[in-house]
């Protein structure tokens, strides 16, 4: 770069270009390179050294001149790049297969490429005493609301910290609630997930170096909501978020329920189901609770180390994993078959969420449920899930109440909350993001032509 | 300040654990009681209980040779005293939530039954839903000593069994414990209960012989209704009798009902659906009952040579089955107030449709009851004749 587009011109071009006195009223070397010399655009004046170190550092050319006490860096930065590739935390069947990628300006490009509208703004920060990260946060002018932006603008400048090394550190940084197991900042690596983000008023906040893009305001359903919900016809895309409802509550209440039901409340079981329950248990050395934990202790390290593990070894884990603790354990009697059906049944229930920060939340959760079903049997389960639930009704995001649309209950937002429904019929923004333009589109339902005569 | 908090909130969670869990049972700390019997021996009360072994009712290994239930007894002065004596022989607690049968001695039952419900409305382990039959002639502990095919738990046996046949059969009631202490304590009406026999050679159903052959030597049936006066039985319905129970106290859901037709053939019709109402009526000083029978049947069974194809015959079929029909309630009205047992819950019509007139008899109702004029109105209808039109014995020309 430096030899194509910097010495060919300085050595080539000058000869017989009108660089001479004659042509220019200034005799300002740097501005007459600027002006008809150099091919890049990029390209700043530096009067300080600090400015010389970061642009050096950031892999731009300094051009120095000999008398002036003016430098020039001109953008001409190279790297290895890893390209645009498919998404590896959300897939989809149906949809774009491009992710973000750890540049800047790639993922950027990205974005731009999904939304051409002059609109659409883009601010950009440096971030981190040592590492001086380029943040950029996007948002669509006219349909976000400005306080948001303000918000995130006054928040990212807070941030004094010597390096950000991916945008979880952002989020923790700029999250609303410190102490909550709910995250409060969505994040995403699809393209078209921000760009629909973007389009009902919320910010994007990316960050230089990681293909995880955050947005803010963030809702307890976007959590919930796929990509792909809103490329499916909008019936089987319903149904299948009530399916994630009812997974999120299968994953959090599963052993618990189990728990309390088994220890305090065996008068609510049908009595076959009682006898057959209790035969499992037979000969069971654990009381119900700590067979839970243990199972669910086993699952998370099942989980854990099959992530971490090479990925050639990573099936062997699998298979120990399922024969060591589904089949011998039931057979040596150790743990109850039920059980294992109860903690299997919760773990696969907690892959159906489409976001894995909230599965995290869920995973968390889980645990204090548990020692609550043991204590208190259902009375105990019921009191969390009153506690758990004043408490997310109590959180914000950048203002926004993290649960709407239920809680407060706005009706024209439940189009895309729990159901989804047709794209004709989703004609307005949520509401409480942002106020101004709130209308999305016009439509009326498709109509068939009149039959022919 | 926020140190104190912190150390506040660290004793509370604390505090959680410190609790002990007391009401906590595991499942395998169970003994699961499925099946009750009192009787009466020598003025105290014996308590038969039938715990499930849970690895022999439900296990899939096969069975290793054990009863799938086992009974416990022990005697004593109060049931609840004899429950907890209990425990010098059960290897657990019993746990009475999913009792399905509750028997009663007839001898037990003849004496009065009120005393021993009490420990069972009283007691918070006990659900309610649970069916009281009383044993005919045999002690209450025999019934449930049985071994039965096809259900591991007998009780579970004699709960499906009595449920099905209510529904299906009808000469037999299945009441629930609030239904009976009801029925005890209401002035108008008194309970009945269905009564439950031995089939057989006891000494075999107790053991697992009982299970090994085709045709099971010793059976659970039920039979005929008691017919309690307050928490007194006074007597046995029969099973038309019992059947008139049914049609009089709206308890009737579908049943098999014949009459004659041809020449000495028989006809069998289905009863789908029966609605009774009872109206009680107070004129001139002087109570009367009028009761209104609905019923709809399905041609089942035809054993006779009939045109079925008239609308003639049928009317004359429905003419004869409401005759059948109210000769049938005519006959449990007649043994009731034989027994001077209000057991239709006529007093309570009367209470309904004149109060003042209830206050001044309902003091020795018992004695008005016998007297009471009843009139029984039976409308039968003939809905469908099944997958064929006429019989084809029709064609069958001799």
């Amino acid at each position: 770069m430096i030899t194509d587009y910097i010495r060919a011109s300085l050595l080539l071009d000058t000869r017989f270009n009108e660089a001479d006195p004659s042509n220019t009223d200034t005799l300002d070397v740097a501005q007459v390179l600027q002006k008809f010399v150099t091919t890049i655009g990029d390209a700043q004046d530096i009067h300080t050294f600090d400015d010389l170190y970061n642009g050096l550092l950031s892999g731009d050319a300094i051009i120095l001149f000999d008398g002036s006490t003016k430098a020039k860096a001109v953008s001409a930065q190279g790297w290895q790049n890893r390209g645009v590739t498919e998404p590896s935390a959300e897939s989809v069947v149906r949809g774009p297969r491009e992710a973000f990628t750890e540049t800047l300006r790639t993922n950027t490009s990205l974005i731009r490429r999904k939304i051409k509208d002059p609109n659409l703004w883009m601010e950009t920060k440096q971030i981190g005493r040592v590492t001086k990260t380029e943040v950029a946060f996007m948002y669509i002018k006219g349909i976000v609301n400005d306080k948001v932006v303000e918000e995130v603008r006054e928040r990212l400048d807070r941030i004094d910290i010597d390096g950000i090394l991916e945008s979880g550190y952002i989020e923790e940084m700029i999250q609303d609630d410190v102490f909550t197991p709910f995250p409060t900042v969505y994040n995403s690596e699809r393209p078209d997930v921000i760009a629909a983000e973007l389009l009902e008023g919320k910010v994007a906040i990316l960050v230089d170096g990681t293909p995880f893009v955050l947005v803010v305001p963030a809702l307890f359903v976007s959590f919930l909501h796929a990509a792909e919900d809103y490329y499916h016809r909008a019936d089987i895309s319903s149904l299948i978020r009530i399916l994630r409802y009812l997974g999120i509550f299968i994953a959090l209440f599963g052993p618990s329920l189990y728990v309390a039901i088994t220890t305090f409340h065996q008068e609510m079981l049908p009595t076959q189901l009682l006898v057959s329950l209790a035969s499992q248990r037979e000969g069971v050395p654990f009381p119900a609770f700590f067979e839970a934990i243990m199972m669910e202790v086993a699952f998370e390290i099942l989980r854990e180390a099959g992530l971490r593990m090479p990925r050639t070894i990573g099936p062997a884990v699998s298979i120990v994993g399922t024969l060591v603790i589904g089949q011998a354990a039931v057979e040596a009697g150790i743990i109850s078959a039920a059980m294992v059906i109860v903690v299997s049944t919760t773990a696969i229930s907690s892959f159906v969420f489409p976001s894995y920060s909230l599965a995290n939340s869920i995973r968390i959760l889980r645990f204090p449920f548990i020692i609550l079903a043991d204590t208190f049997g259902l009375f105990g389960v019921i009191v969390g899930t009153i506690a758990t639930l004043l408490h997310l009704c109590s959180l914000r995001s950048f203002g926004v109440p993290y649960m709407s649309p239920f809680a407060p209950m706005i009706l024209p937002d439940q189009k895309d909350a729990i159901l989804r429904l047709p794209q004709w019929a989703m004609f307005s923004r949520p509401r409480l993001i942002s106020q101004i333009n709130v209308t999305r589109k016009q439509n009326v339902p498709p109509r068939k032509p009149e039959p022919r005569q | 300040m926020i140190r104190n908090a912190a150390l506040f909130f660290a004793v509370l969670t604390l505090l959680l654990f410190a609790t002990g869990c007391w009401s906590r049972r595991e499942l395998n700390d169970l003994a699961i009681v499925t099946g009750v019997a009192i009787d009466k021996i020598d003025n105290k009360y014996r308590v038969s209980v039938q715990v499930v072994d849970p690895g022999e009712a439900a296990g899939k290994k096969g069975s290793s040779g054990r009863s799938p239930v086992t009974l416990y007894d022990a005697s004593g002065d109060t049931v609840f005293e004899v429950i907890r004596r209990m425990t010098t022989v059960t290897p657990r607690k019993l746990y009475f939530s999913h009792l399905r049968m509750f028997v009663l001695s007839e001898d037990l039952a003849r004496e009065g039954i009120g005393k021993i419900l009490d420990f069972f409305s009283r007691d918070h382990e006990l659900r309610t839903d649970f069916y009281i039959v009383v044993s005919k002639g045999r002690a209450a502990k025999d019934i449930i000593s049985i071994l039965t095919p096809l259900e591991k738990n007998p009780s579970t046996k004699m709960f499906t069994s009595l449920e099905v046949s209510e529904k299906a059969w009808a000469p037999t009631v299945a009441i629930q414990l609030d239904e009976l202490i009801n029925d005890i304590v209401s002035e108008g009406k008194e309970p009945v209960l269905t009564g439950i026999l031995i089939k057989g050679n006891p000494a075999i159903g107790k053991g697992k012989g009982n299970l090994e052959t085709i045709d099971t030597p010793t059976n659970l049936q039920y039979g005929g209704i008691a017919v309690f006066k307050k928490d007194r039985m006074i007597g046995w319905l029969n099973e038309e009798e019992s059947k008139g129970v049914s049609n009089l106290t709206n308890r009737l859901d579908s049943t098999v009902m014949e009459v004659a037709c041809g020449n000495n053939g028989k006809l069998a019709v289905e009863v789908i659906r029966s609605n009774t109402k009872v109206k009680g009526k107070v004129k001139d000083g002087q109570p009367e009952i009028k009761v209104t029978i609905r019923t709809e049947a399905n041609i089942g069974d035809v054993e006779c040579q009939i045109d079925l194809m008239k609308s003639k015959t049928l009317y004359d079929l429905e003419i004869e089955l409401e005759q059948k029909m109210k000769s049938d309630a005519e006959r449990a009205l007649s043994k009731a107030k034989k027994l001077k047992s209000d057991i239709f819950g006529f007093g309570e019509a009367i209470h309904r449709a004149d109060p003042n007139y209830w206050q001044t008899v309902k003091k020795d109702w018992d004695k008005h009851f016998p007297s009471l004029p009843v009139r029984i109105k039976v409308d039968f209808k003939i809905r469908q004749l099944g997958t064929t039109g006429d019989s084809f014995q029709n064609k069958l020309k001799e």
